[in-house]
């Protein structure tokens, strides 16, 4: 055989046997999910928080016609923001970013966010003194054949004494619960499909800043302000939802994304009723009370990390990560030490009980040097109730229920409908946000 | 190409001394697997801030060798190893982001030389057990989980039919274009989800099967 013959015989097997499926293929093949979309439905969102505008964007980038609906009068749901308290913008809500592999941390690439990896070192209040290390491992929380037992009840089992009650408190309050409340077992299991990396990082300006100007930015025309939706009724083939000012809205489909609080209070009437599995479900995912504190000063006495406090278990020098240095310290107070703090009944009473902590720890600077504060209780905001959702003992499948559609018409995103591992946060938040435009999509199609 | 030529040389002496024979070919493969192209469509969806989308996993490359054991029937059999590999690269204002997938594959091969009437075409089944490797980059750096170069594993069975013609150019040198048609059954390992579109359970399986068509040239050598 030539060459000559050689290149036609093998261009006429190229062409015969492979171009001709291969092009069969490519036919049957979408280069995009959903890639014609001919929906002329209205989605409404209820909530812009992370979730909410996220779903919102994505709908916008698919143009399809919605508008979000948010009782407060900000958007952001749990972020936001303080300015002039300090010489660096303060985060009031979410403010450490949980791992870079994320929507976000694709986001904060391509918009060149700065953010620093939050290195920060501790110092722990133990037997009333201030200590660098503590004589037992309080890691204990991770691992196979977990009970379902509250933190403070496996911490007994472990030995723990009472000298590590606000120790292990810190730890609960990290993923914004009380020791007495959050599952072993259920956390560990949420922790086992955590995938967005162990790193916490800080923003230079705020986390309110990177949604506000890379997302909310693309929706915030569609977002109507002070409507508390108090009536969603779905037994027609249009939605009507109706809010506090008697306003109706008219939907084919809707988006919850309020705090799981909201959800298990009852204020959103449901027609039909909300079936008993999907309230039980509510029922069983926890979200405790929640509030930070701003503390600012005259100078630096404190340590990058306080943990253990029996009025707040974690304080942190919030300057960390900016590119000024205020002296800001953050209490970050969750679950019951949050309850008895806002039990005082005032942002001064709060403060004071914060101050005559530090006070034991750090000789009396505290007060001494104190200037002013800032209270941002989360627990007493009508539209957030508390902090972020936890597993509680004998949750079960409750999130996977609680987050499952209704007669493809109601859909549940926010931090505590994620089903990743990655509920408390706000990527969490986000990943549900289209995750539920995906469901809709799907049951269109269906 | 000096490195390939050299192999090359050194296979045949190998496969002179011991009296056996070497495949080896280089093809161009396409792949078609909806899950894999469902997870690079989920994370297209998800990011309406990135206007060039990541490609589907579609135009790879395979190299092979096939250790023959020599026989004068029509019928021959032996040892099959072959790798390929496959790339979604896309880049965006301060994002650019690869994904880079591996396969290799282990396996039995038979191999039929058809009757003289059919001047040369012989055709290869192929049954091998297949593995693969999933990185991330993105902007240069690997995409790091816990410090580590996160990767995702896959396992699965791999049946291959290929058909290809014989060209002698020399008496001890073969030329086999050849075109096959694959099929994977595949299990990918949960992270896969996470390093592709950073969300687990959003795509909802983790398997699939996916469908392989591959134009190549084999030397045969011995």
């Amino acid at each position: 055989m030539d060459r000559r013959d050689f290149l036609k015989q093998s261009s006429l097997i190229a062409i015969g046997g492979l171009i001709i499926p291969s092009t069969f293929l490519s036919s049957c093949r979408k280069k995009s999910l959903f890639e014609k979309i001919n929906y002329d439905g209205k989605v409404l969102i209820i909530g812009a928080g992370a979730a909410g505008l996220y779903a919102a964007y994505i709908l916008k980038s698919k143009g399809i016609n919605f508008e979000i609906l948010e009782a407060s009068t900000n958007f952001g749901g749990r972020l936001g923001k303080l300015e002039g308290f300090a010489n660096f913008p303060i985060d009031l809500g979410a403010q450490w970013l949980h791992g870079k592999n994320t929507i976000l941390g694709d986001i904060i690439q391509k918009s060149n966010t700065v953010i620093s990896l939050d290195e920060s070192n501790s110092v722990y209040w133990f037997n009333n003194q201030l200590v660098n290390s503590i004589p037992q491992n309080t890691n204990i929380f991770d691992g196979d054949n977990l009970p379902d037992v509250s933190y403070k009840d496996y911490a007994i089992q472990k030995g723990l004494g009472t000298e590590y009650k606000y120790i292990i408190e810190n730890i609960a309050g990290d993923q914004g619960a009380s020791a007495s409340r959050i599952s072993v077992f259920g956390n560990n299991k949420d922790e086992e499909n955590w995938s967005s990396g162990l790193d916490d990082f800080k923003f230079e300006e705020t986390f309110f800043d990177l949604i506000d100007k890379q997302i909310a930015s693309h929706v915030k025309d569609k977002i109507k302000f002070n409507a508390i939706v108090k009536q969603v009724d779905y037994s027609q083939t249009q939605i009507t939802v109706t809010d506090s000012n008697n306003i109706k809205y008219y939907a084919d489909k809707v988006i919850v994304t309020v705090p799981i609080t909201i959800l298990k209070s009852g204020d959103i009437q449901f027609i039909p009723a909300l079936p008993n599995e999907k309230t039980t479900a509510f029922s069983k995912i926890g979200m405790d009370a929640g509030m930070k504190v701003f503390l600012k000063f005259s100078a630096k006495f404190f340590n990058q990390n306080i943990i253990g406090g029996s009025i707040c278990a974690a304080y942190a020098d919030d300057s960390i990560g900016k590119s000024k240095d205020d002296n800001i310290l953050l209490a970050f107070i969750m679950g019951e030490q949050a309850e008895y703090l806002t039990s005082l009944g005032s942002d001064i009473a709060i403060t004071n009980a914060l101050l005559q902590e530090l006070d034991a720890m750090y000789a009396g600077q505290a007060t001494a040097l104190f200037i002013s504060s800032h209270v941002q209780n989360w627990t007493t905001d009508p539209f957030v109730r508390g902090a972020y959702s936890y597993s509680t003992i004998g949750m079960g499948d409750a999130r996977n229920i609680a987050t499952q559609s209704l007669n493809k018409k109601l859909y549940f995103a926010g931090e505590a409908m994620n089903l990743n591992g990655h509920h408390q946060t706000v990527h969490g938040a986000i990943e549900t946000g289209y995750r539920e435009v995906i469901n809709i999509l799907n049951d269109l199609k269906k | 190409m000096r490195k390939l030529l050299f192999l090359i040389i050194v296979l045949s002496k190998i496969s002179d001394v011991i009296a056996q024979e070497f495949d080896m070919s280089l093809s161009y493969k396409y792949m078609y697997s909806n899950q894999w192209d469902k997870a690079i469509q989920t994370y297209n969806f998800s990011r309406p801030f990135i206007t060039k989308k990541q490609p589907l996993f579609i135009h790879g490359s395979n190299a092979s060798i096939s250790y023959m054991f020599k026989s004068i029937k029509k019928l021959k059999h032996g040892i099959n190893l072959s790798y390929s590999y496959y790339r979604s690269s896309a880049q965006n204002e301060n994002l650019k982001n690869i994904l880079n997938l591996h396969f290799i594959n282990l396996g039995y091969a038979i191999h039929f030389d058809c009757l003289e009437e059919m001047r040369g075409i012989y055709t290869e089944l192929i049954i091998s057990t297949t593995s693969s490797v999933l990185f991330r980059n993105i902007n240069g750096q690997p995409f790091l989980y816990d410090e580590k170069k996160a990767k995702a594993f896959g396992i699965g069975g791999d049946l291959n039919l290929k058909i290809g013609y014989k060209i002698k150019f020399k008496s001890q040198s073969v030329f086999l274009p050849f075109i096959a048609l694959g099929y994977t059954p595949y299990l990918f390992s949960p992270n896969t989800e996470a390093i592709i579109n950073q969300t687990k359970r959003l795509t909802s399986k983790n398997w699939t099967g996916i469908l392989f068509a591959q134009i190549g040239l084999s030397f045969h050598l011995k």
